[in-house]
């Protein structure tokens, strides 16, 4: 397979993950405000953009942040490079530039997206509020992945998806719970108060892990098991570990290494990922400080993908 | 047949149809309609306009959603437009497609036989066919691949020729070829797909030969030009990328045939030999379909700031460790200054007649020509020898005095540079116009594409109809606003 194919694919897939991430941050956002009084459904947007590491850009685009602005930033900006329309946008062109390796289905079914994107009337989805949309965005991207699993054989090209959008929602999941742990934490200086429930509610629901969770652990909703859930659960298809179990499986499918060793840089560091995600308990994760925890998995994510790019996309000049 | 349709006309979409003094395609009188039209026609006419429209929106909807488009450049930036699609198909009857087809070999033949003397051994100087001058001076001649060796003596493996019915005399005649790298192919095939799917019931009761064995007769033609074994051969499509206005028929031939598309970036040349660069290391190529233009194929032999092509390629080309289809200096053969020659040609390297007219041609190089050109310009069609896709074009009856004055001054500085050609009213074929809601009479040619394999040449019937869609236009290149329509050769007679 060819680098720059290879390439197009691991990108085509990490871009509609993003978008797909955004919509889901954007959507539990706005659900979980929906129950709070007005002033902290107007201060608690401010964190969003934090999460997009965009503050420099959001400030000079728009000022003081809020509910409208927030969405209109993170779902239609053209200026934002990880805004949803933008995501969808390029994984349109990447996918433009391989539509002969892709299927025809997968093809028509990210331009429809696109199309559908471009229908969408920013100012009258911001007044709407941003669950219809981030709605249509999640459905997209689950069919997406449907067609492409139903569509396209399952070999190296289809690896290269698999590890694009896994990396990508390995470092989604980790700032989501980041952002929102720190958003709680923050909620909770009137002592002896009952922590919010609805709240950890809102972030099981925003990863789809809601009913997995009462399945799971047939209790109330705490926050160390809420966490535990989105971080190590072995089977979650949305939990940092079973996306980084993805990610290795591609890894090694693309260079035939079996269990037990590595092929390249990528490989070594997943591997070591995933002995931690696999042996860590959710207590010492909250000892040595949940923050410092996901800091680093995202530092690590960023990592792999750097060392995937080296060994599989870039082509040093033969001499 | 004629009475029952003309009744059926004066409700529906072809009310009020004329034929404006034109050859139509349909109609041989108003109302009265050609025989091997008259099943179609029986079809149109039970259709209701609201009917038709619908049918239209989801064949537009089809290109959509597959993203069918092309890339328009005048503005300086890129645009990527539908390319316009009327559903009414142009017909071609099968005695006449016979004669067509029989006239194309010949001058594909022809063409090819021209390329292998230039550059090979020239006898056709010496035999005065042509003076040297002439095709040494056209723009796309390269003296750099005189003496080159090319796989089995093919130059000409895909050519793509203008064809228009005059309507003066009803017959067709070239009006010019392209031997370099004609696009359209991808949307024969597209219209055909979409066609049988929007209009089933017309497609099936019309008896059509089918089109779809293209990428496969193509794929063939370019393995046997291995220079190692044809069963391992690795053939690429080198395309200038998703920028190119053609980019998504680079796309849709390299997946039907089931070869890699590659850009410039994704090949390197080592020791002579054209690699591909893969995740498991480099990949020896063995045969290149090039979309890409000649000047830019090499930095090192062409254009130095060229980043579409790859560097050392023409050396790897030379040593025949490659084959490029096209060959490198097809633009000898379909410079617009040759065109005139391609007759004597015919005569000189197959000792036959032309059977295709040509369309007759001034030559701005000769001066009686050009003081002819220059006092009839309001009634002519200027090119510029080079040019192609309709850019660098007078059409001068529908031009404004300032545009005829501008050309004026053009032809007088570089007279070498041009050609005209008296306008030849082409032919009609009724067409949808969404203004109306009904159908009306548009001008159209048609471009077949011609395969090459060294002995023969396969063409598939009929080929590319483009129709030029405003109301009275002759020019129907896609980039200045044209369309297209699917064509049909009927089975049979009828």
């Amino acid at each position: 397979m060819l680098s720059r194919i290879a390439e197009s694919l691991f990108w085509l897939a990490r871009y509609i993950e993003r978008a797909e991430d955004t919509a889901r941050i954007l959507d539990v956002n706005y659900h979980m405000l929906l129950e709070q009084s007005q002033q902290s459904y107007r201060l608690r947007w401010a964190p969003l953009i934090v999460m997009a590491g965009e503050q420099n850009l959001f400030r000079e685009l728009y000022g003081e942040a809020n509910a409208e602005n927030v969405f209109e930033f993170l779902a239609f900006c053209q200026d934002n490079p990880s805004s949803i329309v933008q995501c969808i946008s390029k994984a349109r062109e990447n996918a433009r530039t391989i539509r002969d390796r892709i299927s025809r289905e997968m093809w028509e079914d990210i331009n429809g997206l696109y199309y559908m994107m471009a229908r969408f009337h920013p100012p009258d989805e911001v007044a709407a509020g941003p669950h219809r949309f981030c709605d249509r965005i999640k459905f997209g991207a689950h069919r997406f992945h449907g067609v492409t699993d139903a569509t396209l054989p399952h070999d190296e090209g289809w690896e290269f998806l698999r590890i694009g959008w896994s990396l990508e929602r390995a470092e989604m999941t980790a700032r989501l719970v980041d952002v929102q742990y720190h958003n709680l934490l923050e909620e909770l200086p009137v002592a002896g108060a009952a922590p919010d429930n609805h709240q950890w509610m809102a972030v099981l629901r925003s990863v789809g892990a809601y009913e997995a969770y009462h399945r799971q652990y047939h209790s109330t909703i705490e926050p160390e098991k809420v966490v535990e859930m989105l971080i190590l659960h072995p089977q979650h298809p949305r939990s940092i570990r079973f996306s980084a179990t993805e990610v290795q499986a591609g890894l090694r499918a693309v260079s035939g290494t079996g269990t037990g060793s590595y092929a390249n840089e990528a490989e070594r560091l997943t591997g070591k990922v995933l002995e931690r995600l696999r042996y860590d308990k959710v207590g010492e994760i909250f000892k040595q400080g949940l923050h410092e925890y996901l800091s680093d998995l995202q530092r690590m994510c960023r990592a792999i993908g750097e060392d995937i790019a080296r060994t599989y996309f870039y082509y040093a000049v033969v001499a | 047949m004629s009475a029952a349709p003309s009744q059926e006309l004066r409700r529906g979409l072809f009310d009020g149809y004329d034929t404006g003094g034109f050859y139509d395609e349909m109609f041989s009188a108003p109302g009265c309609p050609r025989p091997h039209y008259s099943k179609l026609l029986d079809k149109l006419s039970a259709m209701a306009p609201e009917h038709f429209e619908e049918r239209r929106k989801l064949a537009d909807l089809s290109f959509l959603i597959q993203g069918i488009t092309f890339t328009v450049y005048s503005d300086g930036q890129g645009t990527e437009r539908l390319f316009p699609f009327d559903l009414i198909p142009r017909i071609l009857a099968h005695s006449e497609w016979e004669r067509i087809e029989r006239g194309l070999a010949q001058r594909v033949m022809a063409l090819n036989l021209f390329l292998q003397d230039v550059y090979g051994r020239q006898l056709l100087f010496k035999d005065r066919v042509i003076p040297r001058a002439l095709v040494y001076s056209c723009p796309h001649f390269r003296r750099e691949v005189i003496g080159v060796e090319v796989a089995r003596g093919i130059y000409t493996h895909i050519c793509g020729i203008d064809l228009v019915r005059d309507s003066k005399t009803g017959d067709f005649c070239v009006l010019e070829d392209n031997v370099r790298t004609p696009s359209g192919i991808s949307y024969v095939l597209e219209n055909r797909l979409v066609m049988t799917r929007v209009l089933p019931d017309a497609f099936q009761a019309c008896e059509v030969l089918p089109v779809n064995h293209y990428p496969a007769e193509l794929s063939r033609i370019l393995r046997s030009l291995s220079p190692r074994s044809e069963d391992d051969a690795q053939i690429v499509l080198l395309t200038p990328g998703i920028h190119n206005s053609a980019y998504f028929e680079h796309s849709f031939l390299a997946q039907q045939m089931g070869i890699e598309l590659v850009e410039g970036r994704d090949l390197i040349v080592d020791g002579g030999v054209v690699y591909t660069k893969t995740i498991r290391g480099l990949n020896r190529v063995d045969v290149i379909y090039r979309r890409v233009d000649d000047e830019f194929l090499d930095s090192l032999t062409f254009r130095p700031e060229s980043l579409l092509g790859v560097p050392g390629l023409m050396g790897a080309y030379r040593a025949g460790n490659v084959a490029l289809a096209n060959a490198v200096g097809n633009g000898a053969a379909d410079d617009k200054g040759i065109y005139t020659f391609v007759p004597s040609f015919i005569r000189y390297y197959l000792a036959e007649e032309p059977i295709l007219n040509s369309v007759e041609t001034y030559l701005c190089a000769k001066p009686d020509d050009l003081a002819y050109v220059l006092e009839h310009l309001p009634e002519l069609v200027v090119k510029a020898v080079g040019e192609s896709g309709g850019y660098g074009m007078l059409m001068g009856p529908a031009a404004s005095q300032a545009k005829i004055e501008e050309f004026r001054d053009l032809i007088r500085r570089n007279p070498g540079n041009y050609i005209a050609q008296p306008v030849v009213p082409l032919s009609r074929v009724p067409s949808y116009d969404s203004a109306s809601g009904r159908v009306a009479g548009r001008h159209v040619d048609l471009r077949p594409y011609c395969l090459y394999d060294g002995k023969k040449v396969t063409i598939v019937p009929g080929g590319l109809t483009r129709v030029a869609l405003q109301r009275g236009s002759l020019v129907v290149n896609s980039s200045q606003g044209g369309g297209s329509k699917d064509t049909w050769v009927l089975r049979g007679e009828n």
